[in-house]
């Protein structure tokens, strides 16, 4: 497997400590950098072809800013022969018509671009009314809500990351 | 009052601080685009929170039955105050709860990033303009600090929270955005804080060291200029033509002044339908000679009419409105917010804008109705500085008041005593031309023995006992009509009462707090003999003082 990038910003406590059990998930046979997004450029987000990306959802729906002031670098890139796996936390109770969307506006705008968009989850065991990161019944990545189900995230990771070992070239 | 700076030149109207009354403003400038085929779109701005107005609610779908190019910005920053926006509504985003309304598109953007607001507002303004049609932005914004100066937010907002609304500052944002993608570099937007902040200062400096204003001029533009009859300076007239009911007079005088001028409009419930013409028919035959386009139906929503009267006159001074401002007085109390707003407009805008507005109501008792088919509210509408209120009595008097109501700037509200419609006794001759200024009384009956003052039904009460008094006691009463209760004419009625020395006041009104007791008190305080007032009610009010 190639080398993968795990994206997500470094000034976050909860999606870091969850990219966090995402790298031990992987184990030490992967070689995984960890960026942070706060600080990336074209150049570096460029330099992998395998990356996974933590996007919390934020605000009703939307990107975190670190994300948000990359998305117009984003959309001059040439994203063909990238693989891309996204996990995002969010909240299904607070934001029941919005959970999790930030997961499908970054994949949205990385498949518009070549990318491809692996690791896609089912919603099973979710409970909410709208999600604008779902496709076909399926989240399209690896949705995680540790503000009201704290306790299943470890097993939604590991199972994940065993999906992801298939799925990564 | 900072919500209250304008710059009509630009047309960035004044709004109240009644939050998201505006709205119903904006549709009226809407209709007003449209109706003049004017190109353009209406931009109206407020919190989520306000959205819970009942008039919000009015203000769209009126927009979207009319079709009209209005944009509503809902700036959504989670609080109205302290109240988190759960406690407003079911949905997160309050734009969701319009979700059902025909020709309405709704668009949802990021508030807190300048681009995507600017994209959003762009394509609002070009799809309402496109289709004529309104547009909801709902811009998902952040509240950095206090509501306002006198709110704590540190009371009801966790440190957290405190916390990432800072790190959401869209003004933060938008300089990383121009720097990271090379617009501008850090030294030229530094180069134009400077600037901007040299300037803010200068401005603060002039503000704090101008002069405080002269507090007599608190009284300068409480009403806008009435129109001035040359013709009927004293509002009476000899003609000796054929006599017409009250409700012709209305009827001939509304057409009149519909052929005189080509920018007068009507609305109301019931206003127009084939035959019909108004709830009482003043109205009728109006539409087929002037058209739908300049007298039309109003949903029934009194604040509506109300509220898009005020907007559609802001659209240029020529506009002339009449509303059936309710199907009867009793039905105006839904439509005061947007009556009270109306009677600050002039004051508040410095002159800048007058809301040229004549409100007919069908008012007062003896049609053998209930509780809303018979209520006088000139007592409560008479506390509020900014309006003209009028009560004629008779055919020629309603028609000379409403030609100079239309005629004249500002706000007019125009009562009918709808008992007297059709009545013999209200009958006169009418000159096609009649003009009754306002703020003069008309004496009814002279009479050195008793100065009775009324207005409205009761004047014919009165003028009736009059008579019978004569003819039992041969002494004489003065009746005198008020005809106009603001502006109201001290004068003839000093005159008389310093002639008779007896003053009765009868009036239909409440008996506590209603109009007569402000006659009473105005003459306890004007008279030089210093008269003191008993009063006393049977059935109509009556008010008696002695000298
Ligand atoms: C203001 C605010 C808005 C949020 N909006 C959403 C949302 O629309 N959808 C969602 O699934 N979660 C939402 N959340 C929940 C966050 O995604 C969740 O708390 C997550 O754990 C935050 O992770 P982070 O602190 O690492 O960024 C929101 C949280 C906050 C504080
Ligand atoms: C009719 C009315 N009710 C109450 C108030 C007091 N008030 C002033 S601002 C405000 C909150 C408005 O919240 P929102 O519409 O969300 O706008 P924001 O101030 O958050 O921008 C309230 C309740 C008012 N000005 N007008």
């Amino acid at each position: 497997m190639k080398k993968i990038g795990l994206f997500y910003s470094f000034n976050t406590i909860k999606t870091a400590k969850n990219a966090e059990k995402i790298k031990n998930a992987f184990g030490d046979a992967v070689d995984i950098d960890k960026v942070n997004v706060e600080e990336i450029d074209e150049e570096t987000f460029l330099s992998y072809d395998n990356m996974v990306l933590g996007v919390p959802t934020w605000f009703d729906g939307e990107l975190p800013n670190y994300w948000d002031e990359f998305m117009p670098a984003i959309e001059d890139l040439k994203l063909k022969g990238k693989t891309v796996a996204l996990f995002g936390l969010g909240d299904q109770v607070g934001y029941p018509e919005n959970f999790v969307d930030a997961i499908g506006i970054l994949a949205k705008a990385l498949e518009e671009r070549g990318a491809k968009v692996i690791g896609l989850t089912s919603t099973e065991g979710f409970t909410f009314e709208r999600s604008a990161a779902l496709r076909d019944g399926k989240f399209l990545g690896l949705a995680l809500d540790i503000e009201n189900q704290a306790a299943l995230s470890n097993d939604r990771i590991k199972n994940w990351v065993e999906q992801l070992k298939g799925e990564f070239n | 009052m900072s919500n209250h700076f304008a710059k009509p030149e630009w047309n960035i109207h004044n709004v109240s601080s009644c939050t998201g009354n505006h709205t119903l403003h904006a549709v009226g400038v809407g209709r007003a685009m449209k109706k003049y085929k004017h190109e353009g779109v209406v931009f109206s701005s407020q919190g989520e929170s306000s959205v819970s107005e009942g008039y919000v609610y009015e203000a769209i779908n009126g927009a979207t039955n009319e079709q009209l190019p209005v944009v509503f910005v809902f700036q959504d920053n989670g609080y109205g105050i302290s109240v988190p926006k759960k406690d407003q509504t079911a949905n997160r985003k309050v734009a969701d709860n319009f979700r059902g309304m025909k020709y309405l598109k709704i668009i949802h953007c990021n508030g807190k990033d300048v681009f995507d607001s600017m994209n959003a507002v762009l394509e609002a303004k070009e799809y309402a303009m496109a289709n004529s049609t309104p547009v909801i932005v709902q811009a998902n914004c952040v509240r950095m600090g206090s509501h306002s100066n006198s709110d704590r937010h540190e009371l009801y907002r966790d440190n957290a929270e405190l916390n990432y609304v800072q790190e959401y500052d869209p003004l933060a944002k938008y300089r990383r955005m121009l720097v990271r993608y090379k617009r501008f570099t850090e030294e030229e937007l530094q180069a134009i804080d400077a600037e901007v902040k040299l300037e803010v200062k200068k401005a603060h400096k002039a503000g704090l060291t101008a002069p405080d204003p002269d507090p007599a001029s608190i009284y300068d533009f409480v009403l806008p200029e009435a129109y001035v009859s040359e013709k009927y300076p004293e509002g009476t007239h000899s003609f000796t033509g054929n006599e017409k009911k009250l409700i012709e007079g209305l009827n001939e005088t509304l057409k009149a002044e519909f052929r005189h001028n080509p920018d007068t409009y009507i609305w109301g419930q019931d206003i127009a339908n084939k035959d019909k013409g108004g709830i009482f028919n003043v109205s009728k035959g109006m539409q087929q000679e002037f058209g739908k386009e300049r007298v039309f139906n109003a949903p029934i929503a009194e604040d509506y009419i109300m509220g898009t009267a005020n907007g559609m006159s802001r659209f240029n001074d020529k506009i002339r409105i009449v509303v059936e401002g309710a199907e009867f007085a009793d039905y105006f109390w839904p439509a005061m917010e947007q009556f009270v707003e109306t009677t600050h407009d002039f004051w508040r805008s410095k002159g800048q804008y007058a809301p040229n507005i004549t409100v007919r109501l069908a008012s007062g008792g003896y049609i053998g109705g209930g509780l809303y088919h018979s209520q006088n509210i000139e007592g409560a509408l008479t506390t509020f500085p900014g309006v003209r209120i009028v009560y004629p009595s008779y055919a020629d008097d309603a028609a000379g008041l409403l030609r100079t109501s239309m005629r004249s700037k500002g706000m007019t509200v125009f009562m009918e005593p709808k008992a007297l419609y059709n009545d013999p006794k209200a009958a006169t001759p009418v000159p096609e031309d009649f003009e009754v200024p306002f703020g003069k009384a008309r004496v009814r009956r002279a009479g050195s023995d008793l100065t009775i003052v009324t207005y409205g039904n009761t004047t014919h009460m009165c003028v009736e006992v009059a008579d019978k008094l004569a003819e039992e006691s041969g002494k004489q009463v003065e009746v005198i009509d008020l005809r106009s209760l603001i502006p109201l004419d001290k004068e003839t009625v000093l005159k008389s009462v310093a002639k008779t020395n007896k003053v009765l006041v009868v009036h239909e009104d409440k008996v506590f707090s209603g109009f007569g007791a402000e006659i009473s008190a105005m003459i306890t305080e004007e008279d030089i003999r210093k008269v003191r007032c008993t009063s006393k009610t049977c059935g109509i009010n009556i008010y008696s003082c002695r000298i």
